[in-house]
Formats: C-alpha cells, sequence, structure tokens
C-alpha cells in the first residue's frame, strides 16, 4: 500500500487524495503520483527536478521544476515525511544551498549598509563642511529670518517676544551690541549679529543661522558675572560664525536619510524615524560645541573675559535641579568632564582687560529684573 | 453564522498558528537586526508571512506564500532610487523662507499622501500574486494610480464634512480593492455599500461627538474637577467606540465578499478585540515598570556609593556613555514596541479574522483555472519606505 498524500495539480482549484511512490532503480528516478481511488497514474515527476516549499513542522511540501508552479505534493506525518525525505537526499542539498545563498545574500546587503554608515560618520562632516561656504550667506541670514518667525511663535506670547529692554540706546543694549559686533567682525564673519535678551521661564541661550541670538531672562537671572555673559555670547556668536545652523541642517537630512535606511521609512514621518535621527544628532553636535567654546576662547583674550565662567554657569544651571541633570542627558549642548577641561585650558585673559564695564554689566544684570 | 451553519458546505477557516512559537522565532529575527542594521527585516517579513499563511487553513488547505526575502531587498532598493530625488527636493524646501517653502511642504506632503495609498496597493498586489490556495494564485488588477486617486479625494471629503463621509470612502476603496481581486480566472465581488457599515459608524461617531461635547460643555460651565477628569473619560469611551466600531466595519466588510457563489462569512466580536487591546496595555505597564527598576538600578551601580544622582551625573558628564544611553534605550523602546504590538495585536487580528470566517458554498471553487504568472517587485519596495506595510 503506497502512502497517501494531498495534490493539485496547478491547473485547477480542485484538491485530490492520491498515493505516491518513489522508484529509485530505474534509470530516471521518479516520484509517481496516482488517484487515491482509481489508482490511475496522475504524473511522474522526476525526482531531480521535485523541490521543497515551505511548510508546517510535520509537513513536507514539494513542487517540480516544469510543472505549472502551483503543482503540490503534500505530506503529513513525521514517520511519512522523514521516510520520504530519505528517498529524496536532493532536498537536504538543496535547502543548504538556499541557506547559504540567504547569508551570503544578507551578508553583502549588511556590508553594503555598513559601508555607507562608515561613509556617513566620516564623510558627511567633511561634505556639510565643503557644502556650507558655497551656499551664500545672503541665503542663510533668509533661512534664519525664517525661523525667526517659527522661534517667536514659540517662545512669545501670541507670536510676539517680550524684550527686557525695549529701548536699543539703552546703556545695557548698546554694550551687548558693540560687544557682539566687534566680536563677530574681528573674527572676520560675513554676518551681523542681533542679540535679544528676552522674557523667558527656560535657562536657555542660542543663535540662529545668520546671526539672530537669544539670552533669555531665566538665564540672565542665573548669570553671576559679566565673565559668565560675554562667555555664553561668546559661544553662541561662534556657532553664527561657524555657522552651525546650517552645518546641522546638512547633517540631520543625512541622518534622517540613514535612519530611513535603517528603518525602511524613507519619509521619516514616523516618530520613530524622526526621533532616531535627533538622537543620533545630538552626539554629532558635540563637535560643534567644541568650536564654538574655542572661538569664545579666542575672543575671551581678546576682549577680557575668562572663557571658563562658561562652564561655571552651565554647572550651576544644571545642578539646579534634579530633573536637570537628567536632562543633560539630552541635552545638545551637555557639560562633559573632556568640554569642562578644554574650557579650562583656554588662554587665560590679559589682565586690566575687561568685556563689559562696571557700569555696562549691572545694566545687563538689571535689564529684566521686571520679570523676576 | 447562521447563513453559514444552515448551509450543508460551508467550510471554516482555522488559524493554527502558536503564538508562543511566533513570539520565539520574531524575538530571534529582531535580534538579528541589530547586527545587519536592519537588513534582516526583509526576511523577518518573509518568516511572519509565511507563518500567517501556511496557518491559515481554508477547507484543508492551507495557504501558501511564495515570496521571498530577496525580492523584498530589491523592491526596497529600487523605492529608494526613486525616493531620494525627492528626500532631496525636501531639504532644499527646508532651506526657503516664507511661501514659496510652505506652498512647496503642502505640495509634497500632498503629493506623499497620495503616494501612501499607491504603495499600499501595489504592495496588497505583490502579497496577493505570491498567495497560493490549491495550487491556484490569487492577483490584483486595476489600477494603482486610479487607487490612489480615489483615496486621495475621499480623504480629503472625509476631512471637509469632519469624518462624517468615511462609510463612502470605505465602501469605495473596499469595492475597488476587492472587485480587482482575482483567485485564478475567477473574478471577486464586493456587495458592500455605505451602508453596510453606516450603523456602526455612526453610533460610534455620535459617542466621540457627544463625550467631547460634554468636556467642551465642562470647560464653559467652569466645573473644574469634572473637567480634570474628562480627558480620561474621553479616552476611554473614544477607545472602546473605536473597537466596537473597527470589529463591526471588519465583520461586514469581510462578509461582503463574493466569488461567484462563493462567499465570505465573517464574524469579529468587539469584546475579542478589546480584550487583546487591554492585554496589550497591561504587558506595558508592566514592562514599563521593569524598565523603571532596571534603569534605577544601572544608574545606582554608575554611582557606586553616592546612589542613584551621582549616576545620572556621571554617566551625563561622559559624552559616549551618555550616546550609548541614549541610542540603546531608543532602541531597545522601539524595537520592544515594535515586537509586543506584533504578537499581541497584528497576530490578534490575524486570528480573529482567520478564526471567525466561513467560506459559504466552497464546493463551487472546485473548477477555477490558473492564469499566467505575474512578478512585480516595485510594488511591495514602496509600501516598505512608505512604512505602509501590512503583515
Amino acid at each position: 500500500m503506497n502512502p497517501l498524500a494531498r495534490y493539485h495539480d496547478g491547473r485547477v482549484s480542485a484538491a485530490r487524495d492520491v498515493t505516491f511512490a518513489i522508484t529509485r532503480d530505474t534509470v530516471t528516478p521518479e516520484i509517481i503520483i496516482a488517484d487515491g481511488e482509481t489508482h490511475d497514474v496522475i504524473d511522474r515527476w522526476p525526482i531531480d527536478d521535485a523541490f521543497e516549499v515551505h511548510g508546517l513542522a510535520n509537513r513536507l511540501r514539494l513542487g517540480a521544476r516544469g510543472r505549472p508552479d502551483g503543482a503540490r505534493l503534500s505530506l503529513t506525518g513525521a514517520p511519512l515525511v522523514e521516510a520520504t525525505r530519505k528517498l529524496l537526499p536532493a532536498l537536504k542539498n538543496q535547502q543548504a544551498n538556499e541557506r547559504r545563498e540567504q547569508r551570503r545574500l544578507i551578508g553583502i546587503a549588511s556590508g553594503a549598509l555598513f559601508s555607507l554608515v562608515a561613509a556617513y560618520v566620516f564623510g558627511i562632516p567633511l561634505l556639510a563642511r565643503a557644502l556650507v561656504p558655497s551656499i551664500p550667506p545672503e541665503w542663510e541670514s533668509q533661512l534664519g529670518e525664517a525661523t525667526l518667525a517659527q522661534i517667536d511663535q514659540i517662545i512669545g506670547y501670541q507670536g510676539q517676544v517680550t524684550f527686557c529692554d525695549e529701548d536699543p540706546d539703552s546703556l545695557a543694549n548698546r554694550a551687548i551690541d558693540r560687544f557682539a559686533r566687534t566680536v563677530l567682525a574681528d573674527a572676520g564673519s560675513s554676518f551681523t549679529p542681533d542679540v535679544k535678551v528676552v522674557a523667558a521661564y527656560i535657562p536657555n541661550a542660542f543663535a540662529l543661522p545668520g546671526g539672530h541670538s537669544y539670552y533669555f531672562s531665566a538665564l540672565l537671572e542665573q548669570t553671576e558675572t559679566a565673565d559668565e555673559f560675554a562667555g555664553v555670547l561668546a559661544h553662541e556668536l561662534g556657532h553664527v560664525h561657524h555657522r552651525h545652523g546650517l552645518d546641522g541642517l546638512i547633517s540631520t537630512s543625512a541622518t534622517g536619510l540613514l535612519v530611513g535606511f535603517v528603518l525602511g521609512d524613507m519619509t521619516g514621518l514616523s516618530v520613530a524615524g524622526g526621533l532616531g535621527a535627533a538622537l543620533i544628532d545630538t552626539r554629532f553636535s558635540r563637535e560643534a560645541e567644541h568650536e564654538a567654546d574655542a572661538f569664545a576662547g579666542a575672543a575671551g583674550a581678546r576682549y577680557g573675559f575668562d572663557p571658563a565662567a562658561l562652564a561655571t554657569l552651565i554647572e550651576r544651571v544644571a545642578g539646579d535641579n534634579e530633573a536637570g541633570r537628567f536632562f543633560q542627558v539630552f541635552s545638545t549642548h551637555p557639560l562633559t568632564v573632556e568640554r569642562r577641561v578644554a574650557l579650562e585650558q583656554l588662554p587665560k585673559p590679559p589682565p586690566g582687560l575687561r568685556a563689559f564695564s562696571d557700569e555696562e554689566w549691572t545694566a545687563i544684570k538689571l535689564m529684566c529684573d521686571r520679570f523676576s | 453564522m447562521a447563513a453559514g451553519l444552515n448551509d450543508s458546505v460551508a467550510a471554516p477557516v482555522t488559524f493554527t498558528g502558536p503564538r508562543d512559537e511566533f513570539f520565539g522565532r520574531l524575538f530571534g529575527g529582531y535580534l538579528l537586526m541589530l547586527p545587519t542594521l536592519g537588513v534582516y527585516r526583509f526576511w523577518v517579513t518573509t518568516f511572519k508571512r509565511r507563518f500567517y499563511w501556511s496557518h491559515t487553513v481554508i477547507d484543508g488547505d492551507p495557504l501558501e506564500y511564495t515570496g521571498t526575502a530577496r525580492q523584498l531587498l530589491i523592491g526596497f532598493l529600487l523605492a529608494i532610487a526613486f525616493f531620494l530625488p525627492a528626500y532631496i527636493a525636501l531639504f532644499v524646501l527646508s532651506l526657503f523662507a516664507g511661501v514659496i517653502g510652505e506652498i512647496g511642504y503642502v505640495v509634497v506632503l500632498g503629493c506623499l499622501w497620495f503616494f501612501v495609498g499607491y504603495a499600499q496597493y501595489r504592495g496588497r498586489d505583490f502579497r496577493l500574486s505570491r498567495t497560493l490556495w490549491r495550487g491556484i494564485r490569487f492577483d490584483q488588477k486595476g489600477s494603482a494610480v486610479a487607487y490612489a486617486t480615489r483615496r486621495f479625494l475621499w480623504s480629503l471629503l472625509v476631512v471637509v464634512t469632519l469624518g462624517l463621509a468615511y462609510p463612502f470612502m470605505s465602501a469605495s476603496l473596499w469595492r475597488y480593492r476587492y472587485a480587482n481581486t482575482w483567485f485564478g480566472d475567477r473574478q471577486v465581488s464586493f456587495e458592500g455599500t455605505w451602508r453596510t457599515i453606516a450603523g456602526p459608524y455612526y453610533r460610534a461617531y455620535a459617542v466621540v461627538a457627544v463625550s467631547v461635547g460634554l468636556v467642551v460643555g465642562l470647560g464653559v460651565t467652569g466645573n473644574l474637577r469634572m473637567f480634570a477628569l474628562a480627558p480620561v473619560a474621553v479616552i476611554v469611551l473614544g477607545g472602546l467606540a473605536l473597537v466596537y466600531w473597527r470589529s463591526r466595519e471588519a465583520t461586514r466588510m469581510f462578509s461582503a465578499i463574493r466569488l461567484g457563489p462563493a462567499r465570505v462569512e465573517t464574524t469579529i466580536k468587539a469584546r475579542s478585540l478589546f480584550g487583546q487591546h487591554l492585554a496589550f496595555g497591561l504587558v506595558w505597564l508592566l514592562l514599563a515598570i521593569v524598565a523603571w527598576f532596571a534603569g534605577s538600578a544601572i544608574l545606582a551601580v554608575a554611582g557606586g556609593a553616592e546612589g542613584t544622582l551621582a549616576g545620572i551625573r556621571s554617566i551625563s558628564t561622559n559624552g559616549w556613555a551618555s550616546a550609548a544611553f541614549v541610542v540603546g534605550g531608543y532602541v531597545l523602546t522601539v524595537g520592544a514596541f515594535s515586537l509586543l504590538s506584533e504578537t499581541i495585536l497584528d497576530f490578534g487580528w490575524w486570528k480573529l479574522v482567520a478564526g471567525g470566517s466561513w467560506i459559504v458554498n466552497v464546493e463551487s471553487l472546485g473548477d477555477v483555472r490558473a492564469i499566467d504568472e505575474d512578478r512585480s517587485t516595485l510594488g511591495e519596495g514602496f509600501a516598505d519606505a512608505l512604512n505602509v506595510g501590512a503583515f
């Protein structure tokens, strides 16, 4: 009695219960498939043409080259499957070949992706640096203007920020403007700074591409010396001078593309894609922080302030509460040990030289008093 | 179901896949995605489909998925070649200020939204043309552009009507999908109309609308204590309404599928679907608690004798440690979420739909003839690149 199996001929959707036999002694060994009731032979598959297709455990599904794509012989039951496999040793080799082929493909594809990541890690900063000088500064200023409106929308009330001191000719505003213009001009920058000291609850300061910079009242409240103030301002102007905003934009886009490759979502519309890109960029923005620190150091030596005061201020702000410390991990400019050491090694200012006079610093310090 | 039981030739669809085996192999696949930087996801997808298809048995014969990971990989690479220019266009637009930039963004996002429909249709074509039952291949004809256009215009109307037009859109898209589906030389037809799902949809809609209205009302009257509780009530009521509607829509729409004299009868219970979502939420809660303790332990170790706060400080002041902390946490969270939703929600949904379905007059499917091969690979690549892949 030949074993039973299920058979589809791949032409018509009928399912037939069949018996099958495997002949190994003839010139071309065959799988002979016969009707389960009449025992009429339905088909003969040369065993070299037979191949295994995916099925469940304890099942064996066979197809055959030269037959319709859907032609299948399906056997059920562990003893029968095992016995049949023994009679069809070629299946095992096919499977091994297939597995080797898949592994090769995975290897090639991952290797290609790895070299892409390597090209990204080492190449994109270079590429961004090469691209940035060829983008006209006017364009970057326009970009800054476009961002400006959005920033004002976020931090202001109904799109209007509140200046701590609205009079542009006040002692404080004139001193800040003089400092910022001199620092950028002496560095040979093509940008004109515009520093805004505004009322806001978050202790922060930042610069937009093109020269617009913000210093928040909450940070000014925690700023204790003129050196700290000048350090932060010079650091932000360093970002402007080195065009880090544009640099970052190019790098971020490249990161988005890379994360898209890895996660499969090329549009970056998914939260996972966007978040991943942002996190990776946190890592790479640290180099820019070191550059901005060095810029502040050079300015400090020329105009008379100690760049290490910057570290003191960041520590004071971060140490203010436990949450602050924790979120430093996610910060774009965290005070790492390396950074603190680098800041302290920058040259100290020559004695007698001062970035702001006592009167000026007192005026600046009092700018936002009505908001505290 | 009653019709199915009265009919002596109604055949059940059964799903025999064990969830623990699925989870185990999926977990292994996710781990392999790490050293391969995600390349292995094409193999994971192929595994999942083989698992679902081969465990879904209709009248004694399982489905068979004949697609391969290589096809998915090639499709993805082709899709990238297509998306790269679009990506660069988005970047350049982001540099433009003002009106030009905003119009550009709207145009590009509109194109993407259109393309999601295109990719969904092509992806469905890819899966159907690689699905066999009793040796006969399924296929999808029709035009992906025509489908995407319909979907795009309908979705605009749905937005304009605050969602009231949804049953019309749903019926139109289901009809287009199924009326263009073929099993061998036999064309599927779809008998559903907007009326098929209007009842459940508008009931669910009313629940959401009334609860949102109540919150607004409470806000206006200034009952602050009640107002604070309101969002919770809205989420619970809205969630229940969503689950109820989703189960009813699937029940009625699947049951509107005809294949000549044969037809599908599907019953999905809202409470089963709700149970799955509840389980998903509870597992997440459990994981969040475990993660909290694990995170505290790591920080305590990093902080040594000085405690957790010192740990936070030491990690935050070390550049590489903080990067590893952040990236590791990110990969873990995204991976765990994806793994759990695939094992609980996606698996559960397949099980509910397959296990709740019968094929009436299945014997009429005995003389369907095979048609020629159709080997498109590109379609699925687009679906992957737009993150709209389903099963």
